[in-house]
């Protein structure tokens, strides 16, 4: 697709300008550690509260290993589930469309099955796979495919229909169609139900850990709670909120890219 | 998702149930047929039957975990909506506030539910903590993403009939953000119930979460099913009173 041509042209802005919205990023951020750090010195704030941001980098910086483990351990079994969800979320919107009954039949069970706590089902799905990543990533892979489902019909229905009417007077083909138009209408909706999507995929591989498993961050958060070490818990929402930021922002980088007219609507 | 069940003619409907219909028949039979054992795949019947037994057990706990949810809820829109409308009422706020709150929501909350435990203890009061925390973000991003929405224009023209701020807050900003508001409201039952029971597990005196783990414990998988079908059916419930609220209010769309 031409999808590419148009980035090269911007690319050089769009770094510049990221670069500098980095390092303001950056700035703040360290700005706001040191507040924080002053603050629970000056008030003298119990570490059982909050603990100091320079004790949590410690903390990290002691036992690098582990945190390392389990930041690579739950990134693994979220992006499978991540990218599975997605694979199949579009492939359903497409099945859901190309035959109405399909959708009418089996849309709401897939609506209902959205709300059973996925935590329940967790116990379930590791009874079934064992304590074993796929586990995890068939937890993450389950709450995140809805949306993407959702979204992609969503952005088919934007589509106009003269355009379909006018590309078939021209004798083009349903994959085609589906090529041409259908899935590049629905791109901008798509990726606001993969950003959501990817966050909710990190909470099932975090909570699928917690049935059972010697590594990652759901297992670091739970042994952290039962010995009431506070900055051990500190520590790990550090790492998650560290993966969950680096898998949204990819993401979105990748949305920038892809859907570089989005701004123009 | 709700347009499409909202507007769905007679025919959708009916089409719905025979969908329902074809699951349980199929579970029921492969469950039978196969003699799959409890721990893989109970049939339906069997999961009924186990509901009927215990349904004094499922309905104290689907109490519990529904008061935690509803409450966090309410607790969360308020929370959510309120700071939403301060942040877009200070000017140069939000440039500040969106991408802290966006980095925020990002990270799993599920990752904070050890610490609210251990700050607020066993009881109800944590898992009512989680819900509000859970619930704000995604309505406070959608508040702030409706407000946003208002054609410039329009401001300057109330506000050349001499409308104060807060007239232009109430008259134009809040209808035209009422969509995207209630839409985050709608997202939110779900997982408020699912963030309920999520932090039950972790450690609690009832409810549906404590009765899936214990259940868990004692490999009475019936008993799971059991739960999440209750669990559903709340989360369903919720689902379709916000629904029914945003197309009464939401007339327009």
């Amino acid at each position: 697709m031409s999808v590419a041509t148009p980035q090269t042209a911007t690319s050089p802005v769009v770094k510049t300008g990221g670069l500098a919205r980095a390092a303001k990023a950056v700035v703040t951020i360290v700005a706001f550690l040191v507040a924080v750090e002053l603050i629970v010195i000056a008030f003298g704030i119990r570490p059982f509260y909050l603990p100091r941001p320079s004790a949590i980098a410690m903390a990290i910086a002691a036992t690098p290993q582990a945190y390392l483990g389990g930041i690579w351990r739950t990134f693994l079994e979220t992006a499978l589930g991540f990218v599975a969800g997605g694979i199949f979320g579009v492939l359903v919107a497409i099945v859901f469309h190309r035959w109405a009954i399909l959708k009418d039949l089996f849309f709401p069970l897939f609506v209902i099955s959205q709300t059973i706590p996925v935590i329940a089902f967790g116990a379930i799905v590791v009874l079934w796979f064992g304590n074993t990543l796929l586990a995890k990533a068939v937890i993450s892979f389950y709450i995140s495919f809805l949306p993407v489902t959702v979204n992609t019909m969503l952005g088919f229905d934007t589509v106009d229909p003269r355009q379909i009417a006018l590309m078939r007077s021209f004798g083009a083909k349903p994959g085609q169609i589906l090529r041409r138009i259908y899935l590049p209408a629905a791109l901008p909706q798509l990726f606001v139900a993969l950003k959501l999507a990817s966050s909710l995929a990190l909470v099932g591989a975090i909570v699928g850990e917690w049935f059972g498993d010697t590594t990652g961050l759901g297992v670091l958060l739970l042994q952290a709670m039962y010995n009431e070490n506070v900055v051990g818990i500190w520590a790990t929402i550090v790492c998650s909120a560290a993966l969950g930021m680096a898998l949204y922002g990819a993401v979105s980088y990748a949305e920038r890219r892809i859907v570089f007219w989005g701004n123009e609507q | 998702m709700s347009t499409t069940l909202a507007t769905g003619s007679s025919r959708q409907i009916d089409r719905g149930i025979a969908g329902a219909v074809l699951l349980a028949v199929v579970w029921e039979f492969s469950a039978r047929g196969f003699n799959l054992p409890a721990y893989v795949l109970p049939s339906v019947s069997s999961i009924i039957a186990g509901m009927v037994q215990n349904a004094a057990t499922l309905a104290q706990a689907a109490r519990f975990t529904g008061l935690e949810a509803l409450s966090g809820f309410v607790l969360g829109c308020l929370i959510g909506i309120g700071a939403a409308i301060a942040a877009s009422l200070i000017p140069g706020a939000r440039r500040v506030i969106v991408p802290v709150a966006t980095a925020i929501n990002s990270v799993p909350v599920v990752a904070y539910s050890p610490l609210v435990l251990l700050w607020f203890g066993v009881g109800m009061s944590s898992k009512i903590v989680m819900v509000a925390v859970a619930v704000s973000f995604t309505v406070f991003l959608s508040t702030i993403a409706g407000l946003d929405r208002v054609d410039r224009r329009s401001v300057d023209l109330i506000r050349s009939f001499g409308a104060s701020r807060l007239a232009v807050l109430w008259r134009l900003r809040l209808p035209t953000a009422l969509p995207l508001i209630i839409a985050g409201m709608r997202v939110s039952t779900v997982r408020s119930v699912i963030v309920a029971i999520v932090t039950e597990m972790l450690g609690a005196y009832g409810g549906l979460g404590w009765v899936i783990y214990q259940a868990v414990l004692q490999i009475d998988f019936v008993q799971v099913w059991g739960a999440i079908i209750v669990a559903s059916a709340i989360s369903l419930l919720f689902f379709g009173v916000i629904s029914l609220l945003e197309r009464h209010y939401v007339f327009w769309k």
